[in-house]
């Protein structure tokens, strides 16, 4: 359990991190997303007592982060922004120091070691000096390192960069797996990346939460809506209408672009029914089918886009920097 | 402060590990018996004394050591900064005291393996004359308590350094000027609660006492005291980089 009220980190000047407030419970997966340099970093730096907070508190099981350091250092395992490691050691000498330094009790290291070294493929490596080894083998190796001692809780700063589609498939799917038993904390710029793992986000900007909840619990809450992309032909006028209501329902007409084709393309959106529920999406559509219809206009493709993690991303983000 | 903990002991092995891999540590090694030796042979001309002492050869230890200390402790902390690694060794379950001991300890085990290998010279010369052991002894002990010290002020000054060029230089002057400020003291006529002042901070004076033989518990007290302080001063700097 990680409790985190009012955290304020203030590095001369500069605020990296103002009063963020936020609680995570075992298994779950939890993704940090935000421009760089938006205290996402700073954040895991405290957690992991790197630095103290300047004010605030950030409790793990109940033990303050400052007071406690060496037990909660203990629980947790943290893969530090660009995987840092010991270049002149081999993932096997680095992986056994780890161990020593962990106190996983002698007996167990060996097994324990190959089998984080397994889980985390780096078996062919083992032996070669990490320096010569490429982005992605050091960053799994960061990784192999943060789980050595199977802590319940796990602090994963950016851990896909540098690796290849197919590494960051791996790597996600055993975030996923780890997720099940320990809370995981990941940050990351990759949008993608949040959606695929995380259970819950945590917007952060300007190093203050933004949004926060499941990304579809942000979608509804925020501005975020639903919208569908139609192609029409036919009987058209020059510009269609800024909106218009067709069986009881209101559409806004946010776009609409002539193509090379000819068709029109227009983009709409339909806000909420009456009721202030969320709209059904298929009897959305069935209106706007019919709507085309009734107008006598033919459609050559229509499409529901649901609101995107990115779309609202874009959209918070942006309303800081006017601000 | 607490004994040597097991993490203390990880932590020194995985150092003295790297450093012995290092090419670094052997050309250390070397300057560090050469410069002694050309100075013992060929400019104190030792086989021209005539007398069968050891007394020139540590005379230039505290000298050696502003070189020879630096460039064994610039890199412990300096680097760990520069890669990134500190962020591992500060979230791993070490306490600042277990860190600091760690690479102090790591340190002055490649400190007496290079005092271990500058036997070979008393070794070779014993066959020729009448050596006192007492006095060798004597001066063994006070180039390894002059070490400790020293390399707990170089272990600080890379702490506190951003990479190891100016951890190595902020070491040399700081080392020359505690090394030799009693040199001061004999070249210009102060007062003397001044000279006594300026002496008593010298590392180098109070080396002088073993370099005669003379095992003086307050000078071994006093070593022992620095070491620790340095060493303290280096956990606090740990702990309030957390805080900055």
């Amino acid at each position: 359990m990680i409790e985190v009220q009012h955290l304020t980190k203030q590095y001369g000047n500069v605020k990296a991190v103002r009063d963020v407030s936020f609680q995570v419970g075992t298994g779950q997966v939890i993704g940090l997303l935000g421009p760089n340099g938006a205290g996402k970093t700073t954040i895991m730096k405290i957690l992991t007592g790197y630095h103290f907070p300047s004010s605030g508190t950030a409790n793990i099981d109940g033990l303050s982060v400052e007071d406690y350091p060496e037990e909660i250092k203990k629980k947790i395992g943290y893969l530090p922004e660009n995987a840092p490691s010991y270049g002149d050691l081999t993932p096997l000498e680095y992986l056994s120091f780890v161990a020593e330094a962990r106190q996983i009790p002698k007996e167990k290291r060996q097994n324990r070691i190959n089998e984080v070294m397994d889980q985390c493929s780096l078996q062919e490596v083992k032996n070669k000096p990490i320096e010569t080894l490429s982005k992605g083998y050091r960053q799994r190796l960061g990784l192999a390192q943060a789980i050595l001692h199977d802590p319940a809780i796990l602090i994963l700063d950016e851990p896909t960069t540098g690796l290849d589609p197919n590494q960051i498939l791996e790597i996600r799917s055993l975030i996923r797996e780890l997720g099940k038993s320990k809370t995981v904390i990941l940050s990351t710029h990759i949008l993608q990346e949040v959606e695929a793992v995380c259970s819950q986000v945590i917007i952060i900007h300007q190093g203050r939460i933004a949004a926060q909840g499941t990304s579809a619990e942000i979608g509804r809450t925020l501005k975020g809506q639903d919208s569908w992309h139609l192609e029409l032909r036919g009987n058209l006028p020059e510009v269609l209408p800024q909106s218009f209501v067709f069986n009881h329902r209101t559409f806004i007409v946010q776009e609409q672009t002539r193509l090379d084709n000819g068709s029109l393309f227009i983009k709409v959106a339909y806000i909420d029914e009456p009721t202030g529920l969320p709209a059904d999406p298929n009897a959305v559509g069935e209106t706007l089918f019919d709507w085309v219809v009734a107008q006598g206009y033919k459609l050559c493709r229509m499409e529901h886009q649901k609101v995107s993690l990115e779309d609202i991303f874009v959209q918070l983000t942006k309303e800081g920097e006017d601000k | 402060m607490k004994g040597l903990s097991s993490q203390t002991v990880a932590l020194a092995k995985k150092e003295l590990y790297s450093a012995l891999n290092s090419p670094a540590t052997y050309g250390v090694w070397t300057f560090f018996l050469l410069f002694n030796s050309i100075t013992f042979f060929y400019l104190q001309k030792f086989f021209s004394l005539d007398s069968a002492t050891l007394r020139p050869y540590f005379s230039v230890i505290p000298l050696v050591y502003t070189l020879l200390i630096p460039a064994i402790t610039m890199k412990s902390w300096a680097e760990e900064r520069k890669t990134g690694t500190a962020e591992l060794l500060l979230t791993m379950p070490f306490s600042e005291w277990d860190l600091v001991l760690g690479k102090f300890l790591s340190s002055l085990i490649i400190l007496a393996i290079a005092l271990v290998l500058t036997l070979a010279v008393p070794l070779s010369l014993f066959p020729l004359g009448n050596f006192d052991m007492g006095v060798i002894v004597s001066e063994y002990v006070g180039a390894l308590l002059l070490g400790m010290a020293a390399l707990a002020l170089g272990l600080l000054f890379s702490s506190l350094a951003k990479n190891q060029i100016s951890a190595f230089l902020g070491g040399v002057v700081v080392l020359l000027t505690v090394m030799l400020l009693n040199q001061l003291t004999s070249l210009m006529d102060l007062p003397k609660a001044i000279a006594d002042i300026l002496n008593y901070l010298s590392l180098a004076f109070h080396f002088e006492s073993f370099a005669q033989g003379i095992l003086d518990s307050r000078d071994m007290l006093f070593f022992i005291l620095v070491t620790f302080l340095f060493l303290f001063i280096n956990t606090r700097v740990l702990l309030f980089r957390k805080w900055r």
